[in-house]
């Protein structure tokens, strides 16, 4: 019953507090442009005002287009599940929980791709065709990343993987893992979440024709796994396994504030890349990633 | 009863069915259904009490006692075969009626039967000879199936290449066997790990097996037999038929003893399958085509299983090995469940629109909601995605892997590049199935098809139905599937069996449980949550483009250009283009064509060099007795020469 | 150092990855200060002469072979754009694969053990690799000429393993040949230029007579 308890808990605690990670974010940009910018927390007012918002579907869609957010978000919500806090450690944790974690995002990509194929727009098409070439690379980097961090601890699973720090190679890795994380969730310099022209979208131009409470179940599982990635840099990176509940929840807050600030930054001082150099920004990654491996190799024979 | 009276059930039946295709299809229906339960029912107690069936009646066919032998192994793969056949079976009898074809329904139904029949011999066989004997007839009843329709040339073309290949693959197994049984002494198959001196005749075998199973690049004939077969021939040439070749492969390697390069090449083959694979998938415009491109990737993956499993058991039987080689094997079960499934919704298409061509349809949904979200499931299992008995499987490759990392072993640097492949295999599969299902079931139909487009008939629609529950079972509760996976490896090698099953894969059908109900639930309710704030239609947003047509939506070559730009160096497209000129373009065209390249770019023009080469020998024949005398002579000579030289020594 | 060595190995993959010549300049430059710094970190006893080399080699690397090839660059008026005969994304691939052969390169060669604990040697190896890459698969002279800088800086690399024996001579040597060569190329450059138009060493190949 408790465990049960301790879910829910934990669960809610996910839930609740991604929406924030936005906002922080549009918080610097707005600071570091002289602006005074949205509240920190208007995802949240978005998220209910589209949660009551009657729905325009296109007469071209399938029951998949509504069905493929809730999906996803479940997914992500799933995978949330995974991510041990501290020393408390994840509410499910088994050996090669890690390659779920990485198949759970894969399985809400493929949901909301297939909801905004639906419409039938080629700008919607378009998009898609984006997210899932780039998602290749991206894989192969947080494959590699995994890699890394088997290397370093000798285990599969989430909790012993990212308990310790990454060692020498701690750097390359965070570097690798930020820009598989400004890749996944969309930002420049891959993708502006601001642009307002369909043709140079990534991931906004898949949930043009979503509205209501599918597209609050679309936002608001970005902003989660928007966390995820943060939380999953952090703990690569800084040995929190060592540290207990609160202690490591402080950390772990003030670190994904750092990646927000560190994202919000990046936005606001980088341009966005042309297409055809983003594969060149994310071989870079996976490589980033390649060299944390070959240095956590190479430090770990005796 | 007892396996073999079930065994000789089930032969009776489908031999009963040969008999009845002609006369009676109700008839021969009943008969091969049965014939594939008893087939089951038989596997299903084997692998269940761990007994290996073995028969020896004393009959001497070809000069050798017959030996039928069933054990674990064999079980594990006919399972696949009885369901497939029995799936197949009833949606043939629909999809290939006598109605629709009268010239070709009949005599497909008795090759049909002829076909499961010896390939349930060969996993039987457990003598050389009869093994090659029914392996043969098992390859041509398949020839005779895919040219169906031979009246298109392509189907002639694609049976006359499945022909070839099969024949070359024949000669590899036929000097294998004949230099087992000479090395031997005599034509029994068992266990001989004890003779290291048979080990390089595994290249043999790999060669031999491998062309049958389409490992890049030994794969030329297998997209277009695929795609030019009856959908029902395509599910079981793909889902058993390749199978087969792993079969040999898997049987071969655990019974005699392999070349210590053996497992690394096997893993490094998978690695290369696996990418170029669904590599070469991205690039094509034809439904089956694409799938029978996905049948390598999936090989490939079964392989990089297998063969780390082989590099394991020479570096004394790690642990790793033993989940490699189950990830490997039960790939086999998930690719022949998951990828029947998509040819016989592939099937349903091609009856219901008459085209394969995926960029003349689109908005299937409306049309076939059965065939559409049954699609969609096996697309989801055949990307690897959870909670879908594909991860599973690919799931336990990469633990396999993953472990042989952190053990940092011979295998491990082996082990990083092929987790790596894995990764991107994932990815790439992915892309590919978002461009299948988003191009052909969802969005508006880019062209006008014929206006009786239907759902197919509960003939077709039920085995669809069973095979995609497989699929959901597998995922959702792997754990009952382990002692099977443990029998299996036994027979390959009793060392790497462990009949206590690892705990995580309970955790993890655990998970999928409550991921899959929680999916359910969650589309449930947002849907209602829809339906009840208010819903109104209207067009999708075009960015103020006041005309739009179905024809402007992504095709399917669009969508994939990005990657298979990355892939140009292989894939080598071919592109007619004809832009847009002028201040008002009247026409513009693009075609794209992705051909075969190791068939086109290697093996033709090696085949036509050898035909060169031929026809000038030719000209030494003109039919003049004289030359031939001098050829005599010089050939006198020669012996003559080499005689002294080897007398000088 | 190793770290130092490390920054030098990734600059390497910065100069394949970038498609602007000044970038190239700029990696290959900072490569061969980074470099030239090496040496007094490498020497334990103060010498005058380690300094001056040292000094040296930071000098013409860095500031002197990267200004006089900017200067080319503006006075031959070449468009920035590198233009590559094999794309970036397998040229950055390849260099890194040559970069983890290299890393895995000093167990199977019989190396003093002071210097197989350092990475002097993969990353000699993997410098030189990379420059030779950049030399291939590259079309234009001043890229060339970026590509010879990499692999000068490799050879240097190994140069520096035999620091304590004969160390001045041979740097020098090396250097002055460069120095000389990076003269040469630029005057012919700048006549190339005058002469057709371009410099691109795809059309260069009608004087192969």
């Amino acid at each position: 019953m408790t465990t049960a308890l301790e879910i829910l808990l934990k669960l809610a605690a996910w839930l609740l507090l991604a929406p924030l990670l936005p906002g922080i974010i549009n918080k610097v940009k707005a600071w570091v442009a002289g602006r005074r910018g949205p509240p920190v927390l208007q995802l949240y007012y978005d998220l209910a005002k589209l949660w009551h918002k009657g729905v325009v579907l296109s007469t071209a869609v399938s029951p998949a287009h509504v069905i493929g957010p809730a999906m996803a978000w479940v997914a992500i919500a799933g995978a949330a599940l995974l991510l041990p806090v501290g020393q408390t450690g994840a509410s499910f944790a088994f050996r090669g929980d890690a390659l779920l974690f990485v198949y759970l995002l894969a399985f809400a990509r493929f949901c909301i791709a297939l909801a905004a194929l639906d419409t039938g727009s080629a700008f919607e098409g378009m998009g898609v065709a984006r997210e899932v070439s780039y998602a290749v690379l991206a894989e192969a980097a947080i494959i590699t990343a995994l890699l890394t961090l088997c290397v370093q601890s000798g285990t599969v699973s989430l909790a012993t993987m990212l308990a310790p720090s990454a060692g020498a190679g701690a750097a390359l890795l965070a570097a690798g893992l930020f820009g598989v994380l400004l890749a996944e969730n969309c930002r420049v310099p891959f993708d502006d979440p601001n642009t307002h022209l369909e043709l140079t979208m990534v991931h906004e131009v898949m949930v043009l024709d979503h509205s209501g409470p599918p597209l609050a179940a679309i936002l608001h599982g970005a902003s989660l796994k928007l966390l995820l990635f943060a939380v999953l840099l952090t703990e690569a990176v800084l040995p929190l396994g060592k540290l207990s509940l609160l202690p490591a929840i402080g950390v772990l807050v003030g670190s994904a504030m750092v990646v927000a600030i560190a994202v919000g930054l990046v936005e606001s001082l980088l341009a966005r890349l042309a297409f055809r150099r983003v594969p060149l920004l994310l071989t870079t990654s996976f490589l980033l990633c390649l060299f944390a491996l070959l240095v956590a190799w190479k430090g770990g024979t005796p | 009863m007892t396996p073999g009276w079930l065994l000789l059930l089930a032969g009776a039946g489908l031999a009963a069915g040969i008999f009845s295709a002609f006369k009676s299809p109700r008839l021969w229906l009943v008969t091969t259904l049965i014939g594939a339960g008893a087939a089951f029912a038989a596997a299903v107690l084997m692998l269940a009490s761990g007994v290996t069936w073995d028969w020896r009646p004393g009959f001497v066919i070809g000069g050798e006692a017959l030996h039928l032998q069933l054990d674990g192994l064999s079980a594990f793969f006919l399972v696949l075969l009885s369901v497939l056949g029995g799936a197949g079976t009833l949606y043939s009898s629909e999809y290939w009626s006598d109605k629709a074809h009268p010239d070709s329904a009949p005599a497909g139904r008795a090759w049909w039967n002829a076909l499961l029949l010896n390939m349930g011999c060969v996993l039987l066989c457990a003598n050389g000879l009869h093994f090659l004997i029914v392996w043969e007839i098992f390859t041509v009843c398949a020839y005779f199936l895919i040219t169906r329709e031979r009246q298109r040339p392509a189907t002639r073309a694609a049976g006359w290449l499945y022909l070839a290949s099969s024949h070359v693959a024949m000669i590899f197994l036929f000097a294998f066997f004949a230099l087992l049984a000479a090395r031997t002494g005599s034509w029994e198959l068992g266990p001989m790990r004890g003779h290291p001196e048979l080990a390089p005749l595994f290249w043999l075998a790999l060669i031999g097996f491998g062309l049958k199973a389409g490992i890049f690049p030994m794969h030329i004939w297998l997209p277009s037999a695929h795609a030019n077969a009856p959908s029902h021939v395509s599910a079981i040439l793909s889902g058993m038929a390749i199978k087969m070749g792993i079969y040999g492969l898997v049987r071969f390697t655990g019974w005699l003893p392999v070349p210590p390069s053996a497992g690394w090449v096997v893993a490094a083959l998978g690695v290369t399958s696996a990418v170029l694979g669904v590599a070469f998938a991205l690039g094509q415009h034809d439904l089956k085509r694409l799938l029978a491109y996905h049948s390598v990737e999936n090989i490939g993956i079964i392989l990089i299983g297998l063969g780390f499993a082989m590099i394991a058991v020479s570096h004394g039987n790690a642990a790793w090995g033993q989940l490699a080689l189950a990830g490997g094997l039960l790939h086999v079960w998930n690719h022949g469940l998951f990828k029947a499934l998509l040819f016989l919704g592939a099937g349903s298409v091609l009856h219901a629109t008459g085209t394969r061509e995926m960029s003349r349809l689109g908005g299937l949904w409306r049309a076939m909601p059965w065939t559409a979200s049954l699609f969609a499931l096996g697309a989801t299992a055949i990307a690897g995605l959870p909670p879908l008995n594909g991860f599973v499987s690919e799931w336990l490759v990469y633990l396999g892997l993953f472990d042989a990392v952190s053990g940092r072993g011979h295998a491990a640097i082996a082990a990083i590049v092929a987790a790596m492949a894995l990764g991107v295999t994932g990815a790439l599969a992915l892309a590919c199935f978002v461009k299948v299902c988003g191009v052909v079931f969802l969005g508006l139909p880019r062209h006008e098809i014929a206006p009786h487009v239907h759902e197919c008939g509960w003939r077709m629609r039920l085995p669809m139905l069973v095979i995609g529950v497989a699929c959901v079972v597998i995922g959702l509760a792997p754990i009952l599937f382990w002692p099977a996976l443990a029998t299996a490896a036994a027979a390959w090698q009793p060392e790497l069996a462990n009949s206590i099953p690892p705990a995580p894969l309970v955790t993890l059908g655990a998970f999928h449980l409550a991921l899959a109900a929680l999916v359910i639930l969650a589309a449930a309710f947002l849907w209602r949550r829809v339906r009840r704030n208010g819903l109104s239609r209207a067009g999708t947003w075009d960015c103020g483009y006041a005309a739009p047509t179905a024809r402007m939506q992504y095709t399917a070559g669009s969508f994939a250009g990005i990657i298979t730009g990355w892939f140009d160096w292989i894939l080598r497209p071919q592109r007619h283009e004809q832009p847009p000129g002028g201040n008002f373009p009247a026409r513009a065209g693009f075609e794209e064509h992705t051909p075969e390249t190791v068939l086109e770019k290697i093996i033709e023009p090696a085949g036509s060099l050898v035909l060169r080469l031929s026809l000038a020998v030719r000209h030494l024949q003109h039919g003049r007795v004289q030359s031939y005398i001098f050829y005599l002579l010089l050939g006198l000579a020669a012996l003559a020469i080499l005689a002294v030289m080897g007398g000088a020594k | 150092m190793n770290l130092l060595i490390g920054l030098a190995m990734g600059l390497n993959l910065v100069a394949l990855a970038s498609s602007r010549l000044p970038s190239v300049i700029r990696a290959a430059a900072f490569q061969g200060m980074i470099l030239g710094t090496l040496p007094w970190l490498l020497e334990e006893d103060f010498h005058w002469m380690v300094v001056a080399v040292g000094l040296g080699t930071v000098m013409v690397k860095g500031f002197i072979i990267p200004n006089l090839l900017r200067r080319a660059l503006r006075a031959a008026n070449i468009d920035r754009e590198v233009e590559p005969l094999l794309g970036f994304v397998p040229s950055l691939l390849l260099g890194a694969m040559a970069t983890v052969g290299a890393a895995a390169l000093p167990n199977e060669l019989p190396l003093l053990h002071g210097h197989a604990q350092t990475l002097l040697v993969p990353g000699a190896f993997a410098t030189v690799v990379c420059g030779f890459i950049l030399l291939i698969a590259r079309t234009k002279a001043i890229s060339q000429v970026c590509g010879y800088l990499i692999l000068e800086n490799g050879i240097y690399l190994f140069g520096l393993l035999l620091i304590n024996t004969t160390p001045l001579l041979v740097e020098a040597g090396i250097l002055l040949d460069l120095t000389v060569a990076i003269f040469v190329i630029g005057i012919i450059v700048d006549r190339i230029q005058r002469e057709f138009d371009t410099l691109d060493t795809r059309k260069l190949n009608t004087l192969r007579e």
